[in-house]
């Protein structure tokens, strides 16, 4: 009796502390329907009314329907790059003892250490070279390079632990590296994928630098974030068009989430993960 | 299993092909940007892309009319415009490093806008052009050798700004000349349940430039004290108003709000537009915030009382931002001529004084929207301003020299760590 | 022999070298030309640059108290972030692991600030700390909800900490859930049927089969923490009076405030290196701990 009472109350303290983490959402909405000033001055209250006449203009002004065309090619490309790319470098790698692996290996994820700051300019410079500054094609390649090393960290992790043994009576059968990997491995790996997809799409989703520093000036190559943080500077902020773009800008990402997240839970347990 | 087989396939062919045809859209892009090149070179009638970098958010409707007004004019002429009004040094930083330095571009005048004339079409004999504009707002973009090297956007005035009745209802009728006039006042406005001083001092760069009214010696002008203070000829602490500076931040703590390292421009700026608070130091460029605020708040300018009275009371003036041609530009006629468009021509005197709310650099006749501009405006044609010293300080200078105001203020550091630190920063740089 | 050796590095090579080529051109590259400027004099901008040898690590090493500082507080910041985000994230994946249909909803009310924009998120805080704060305040008569959080330089530590820990717990229980999930129920139920208690079931069987979760986890945070930059440039810009500067926002100072571009690579150099060093511990630590599974 004690014991499911012990854990009941963690439970309800963890679900009472969601509530905190939900606020920000519930404070964003309210206030996407508030005028500036109505904003500064009763942030926590309940908007006067509930027009959406700021969503629209908001809509129309930024012109959502390219910058959110533009947005979902960067995070559909980059996301399908990284699911391609990244599993088979990690389960490679993972595989290969030797001095060639352990290079590469570094050179994948040595990026998670160093602070994008440091190399910003030098970035430039080399997407510069390549002539691909304020393309598309320039974001999504750089765009997919940064969410490299964290995808390759993660499912290197992973694939560790799945045995091998599989991949060896496959051998035995004559079943080809590549076949082993495409129809052994991969479905193996589900769970930490689609950890790793939530993770790359949101990223990209949500990113600001990389279309600033890319794409610059190049207004029809913008994204979603980027336009509306553009918005705002030292001395001004427009929250009258930014809180409803955000807001608009947030539910497919929300969406994408509530879905995935039963792909996260459910995906495992169908799995085939040994214990 | 042959299910996620397929799965993974299809994954990987939507991806090549989401791969070639993204690579077919942006090779779409570069060549148009190449055809333009060339374009540039065969005629004039042909597309041309002008490239520009604005580093302000104001007046961005008035802004986009203006565009569309000269491509009017110009049939196949693009403008780009790139607002980068957040990080924008930053930004023009990275474009001029990968080599896509914008057309026309702005920057702040004085340290900064130095770092990039040597990228700057020189104006010197473009008289027909420079003669247009004032030439106190013309000396701020001229470089060492007293070339002009960029051409100015609007005034921008800094000091204090206080809520008139506020003042009215306090029951204050003098503006304060000295601290302790200054004193008074805040007692005053307490008295009658307003918050006296709301300095936004989470903005080193708000304290940085407050400070600078408290360097200042009229006898020399800015640039003479900036000068002086830079080869050690003036020391911080013989500085003749410099301990008031210490009692203006100690005036701020002890009549500002519960906390006042919290204060935020924007915070700062709605409490004096919605009359809650009475002083805030800041210059007429937030008046479409205020407006946006409070259309009908009743706001002027308070000379800031660094001194013994009214002479010594200071407001500071300045065309704060100035205009780069690429003298390396494709289209460098154009580009100039876009330029001299937006910064003389009547659609760009209605962009700065309507969209805007500025005073021009440019000699105009335009009525300017701005109720603070204006107000201003009698201070300048009175001779009682100075120019900004903070724009011709060494560079970084807000951002390194606010936080140790922020230290004063919190306790951590007394007057005279702050005084040698201020001290410090002005002479090691040379 | 041979074919099957030339063989093996074909397949190394289409397996591994897109995902190489892609980092070599969007950080490798650009990090290692940082070695090349890192002996430059150059505000980043001009043309021209100054040849100063090993001055600028001098520099660092001899006259740099705010880079020194950045340090010492991106440090401390780590230790406690690394130490609270993995617990807490910990425990609330312990409770949302259970297969019921309220879990689904807690997991996405936890994961919602990781979705919204950081712009959104400076604002939102702005206003709990100040509004929020005091009605708080005004309803519990708790003196520390009246403390300037934002506005002490000693406090405003707890908020960078309280920030970074609430906008990324999410994605730390994403992955706890997921280690959590993979625990095989049989063992659980086999612990329980020996007399052990939930307790003693979670230390013994699921913290060991969790460590490969952990381990992400863990080097995950503390590189987060170590290139901690969103939350300080959007909320705290390093103050009040230089009290959150953080390694990477200094550096991003340095490089495009001061216009010491040269410098600001030299910094990020000696931080790297530093970094490299403690996760190169960390990550033994963490592997000698893991199960074989």
């Amino acid at each position: 009796m004690k014991k499911v009472k012990k854990v009941n109350i963690l439970a309800i303290l963890v679900f009472l502390c969601s509530i905190f983490w939900l606020m920000p959402l519930i404070l964003i909405f309210l206030n996407s329907f508030k005028p500036y000033n109505d904003m500064m001055q009763h942030f926590l209250a309940l908007p006067k009314s509930w027009s959406l006449a700021m969503y629209i203009e908001t809509w129309e002004k930024f012109n959502f329907p390219m910058l959110i065309g533009n947005t979902l090619l960067y995070t559909v490309v980059t996301v399908l790059a990284i699911m391609l790319m990244a599993p088979m470098a990690a389960y490679k790698l993972a595989r290969t003892k030797g001095k060639a692996s352990g290079i590469c290996f570094i050179l994948l994820i040595m990026p998670m250490m160093v602070p994008f700051q440091s190399y910003m300019i030098s970035l430039t410079r080399v997407v510069a070279k390549v002539n691909l500054t304020g393309t598309k094609m320039g974001q999504i390649l750089v765009s997919i390079g940064l969410c490299m090393p964290l995808a390759v960290y993660m499912i290197h992790g992973f694939v560790k632990n799945v045995p091998i043994e599989l991949e060896e009576c496959a051998r035995i059968d004559g079943a080809s590296s590549i076949r082993i990997y495409f129809s052994i491995v991969l479905p193996l790996l589900k769970p930490i994928l689609t950890t790793v997809v939530v993770l790359d799409t949101l990223a990209t989703w949500n990113d600001i630098i990389t279309n600033q520093l890319i794409v610059g000036g190049n207004a029809r190559a913008m994204n979603i974030q980027n336009a509306l943080y553009m918005q705002f500077s030292a001395q001004t902020s427009d929250w009258e068009h930014a809180l409803p773009g955000i807001v608009m800008s947030m539910i497919p990402s929300l969406i994408f989430f509530i879905v995935m997240q039963k792909h996260i839970v459910g995906g495992v347990t169908a799995g085939a993960v040994k214990g | 299993m042959k299910k996620k087989v397929v799965a993974v396939l299809l994954t990987a062919a939507m991806a090549s092909t989401m791969l070639t045809a993204c690579s077919g859209g942006s090779s779409d892009d570069t060549g148009t940007e190449s055809n333009t090149e060339n374009d540039a070179e065969e005629s004039d009638g042909e597309e041309v892309i002008l490239k520009v970098f604005d580093a302000h958010a104001y007046g961005l409707d008035e802004y986009a009319e203006m565009v569309e007004a000269f491509e009017e004019e110009h049939p196949g002429v693009t403008i780009e415009v790139q607002h980068a009004a957040n990080d924008s040094s930053t930004l023009l930083q990275s474009r001029v490093n990968s080599g896509d330095i914008p057309d026309v571009f702005d920057v702040e005048s004085g340290t900064s806008a130095q770092a990039y004339y040597e990228y700057a079409y020189d104006w010197t004999d473009d008289t027909d052009v420079t003669s247009l504009f004032n030439e106190d707002a013309l000396a701020t973009g001229v470089n060492e050798e007293g070339r002009v090297m960029s051409l100015p956007w609007t005034y921008e005035n800094m000091g204090l700004l206080y809520n008139k009745d506020c003042f009215e209802q306090a029951g204050i009728t003098e503006l304060p000349t000295t601290m302790d006039e200054l004193e008074e006042a805040c007692k005053k406005l307490e008295a009658a349940g307003i918050t006296p001083i709301a300095l936004p001092a989470k903005e080193t760069w708000v304290l940085g430039q407050l400070a600078t009214h408290f360097m200042l010696d009229k006898e020399l002008g800015a640039e003479g004290t900036s000068d002086a203070l830079k080869s050690g000829e003036l020391q911080f602490a013989d500085l003749p108003h410099w301990d008031n500076l210490f009692r203006f931040l100690d005036l701020a703590v002890e009549y500002g709000p519960d906390k006042p390292l919290e204060m935020d421009w924007e915070t700062s700026e709605n409490m004096l537009a919605n009359g809650q608070a009475a002083i805030i130091h800041m210059g007429d460029w937030c008046q479409s915030t205020l407006d946006s605020f409070n259309p009908d708040a009743n706001l002027a300018f308070l000379p800031v009382p660094v001194g013994e009275g009214e002479a010594d009371t200071t407001v500071l003036s300045s065309c704060n931002w100035t205009y780069i041609v690429n003298k390396d530009s494709e289209h460098l006629d154009l580009a100039k001529e876009y330029l001299t468009y937006i910064l003389t021509s009547d659609m760009g005197q209605y962009w700065m004084c309507e969209g805007v709310g500025a005073v021009p650099g440019v000699t105009t006749e335009k009525e300017v929207v701005g109720a603070l501009a204006n107000d201003a405006k009698t201070y300048i044609s009175e001779g009682k301003t100075d120019g900004w010293l903070h724009t011709i300080a060494p560079t970084s200078y807000g951002e390194t020299c606010g936080p140790y105001l922020q230290a004063y203020m919190t306790g951590d550091m007394s007057q005279e760590e702050v005084t040698q630190l201020f001290q410090d920063f002005y002479t090691s740089g040379n | 022999m041979r074919n099957k050796k030339a063989k093996n590095a074909l397949l190394f090579i289409l397996f591994v070298v897109p995902a190489v080529a892609f980092v070599l051109f969007a950080t490798d590259i650009p990090f290692v030309m940082n070695l090349y400027y890192s002996v430059f004099d150059w505000n980043g901008i001009g043309k021209e640059m100054t040849f100063v040898g090993l001055d600028n690590f001098v520099k660092i090493f001899t006259n740099d108290t705010l880079f020194w500082k950045g340090v010492t507080f991106t440090l401390k910041f780590a230790v406690f972030y690394v130490v609270i985000v993995n617990i807490l994230s910990l425990t609330v994946a312990v409770v949302m692991s259970k297969e019921r249909k309220s879990s689904s909803v807690g997991r996405a009310f936890y994961y919602v600030p990781y979705i919204i924009s950081l712009t959104a998120i400076s604002l939102i805080w702005k206003f709990i700390f100040g509004p929020g704060f005091e009605a708080l305040y005004e309803i519990t008569g708790w003196e520390f909800f009246n403390w300037s959080w934002v506005g002490t330089p000693k406090l405003a530590f707890y908020v960078v900490v309280i920030m970074a820990v609430w906008q990324n717990l999410g994605f730390y229980m994403v992955n706890y859930i997921a280690g959590i999930i993979a625990v095989p129920k049989e063992l659980i139920e086999a612990a329980k049927i020996d007399g052990a208690n939930s307790f003693q079931v979670f230390r013994k069987i699921t913290v060991p089969l969790i460590m490969p979760a952990m381990s992400i986890c863990m080097l995950t945070s503390l590189t987060f923490a170590f290139k901690l930059f969103d939350i300080i440039m959007v909320f705290t810009k390093g103050g009040p009076a230089n009290s959150t500067v953080t390694v990477a926002y200094n550096i991003y100072q340095e490089a495009f405030v001061r216009s010491n571009y040269g410098l600001a690579t030299a910094k990020s150099l000696v931080f790297v290196v530093f970094v490299l060093a403690v996760t190169a511990v960390q990550m033994k630590i963490t592997k000698s701990r893991e199960v074989e599974a």
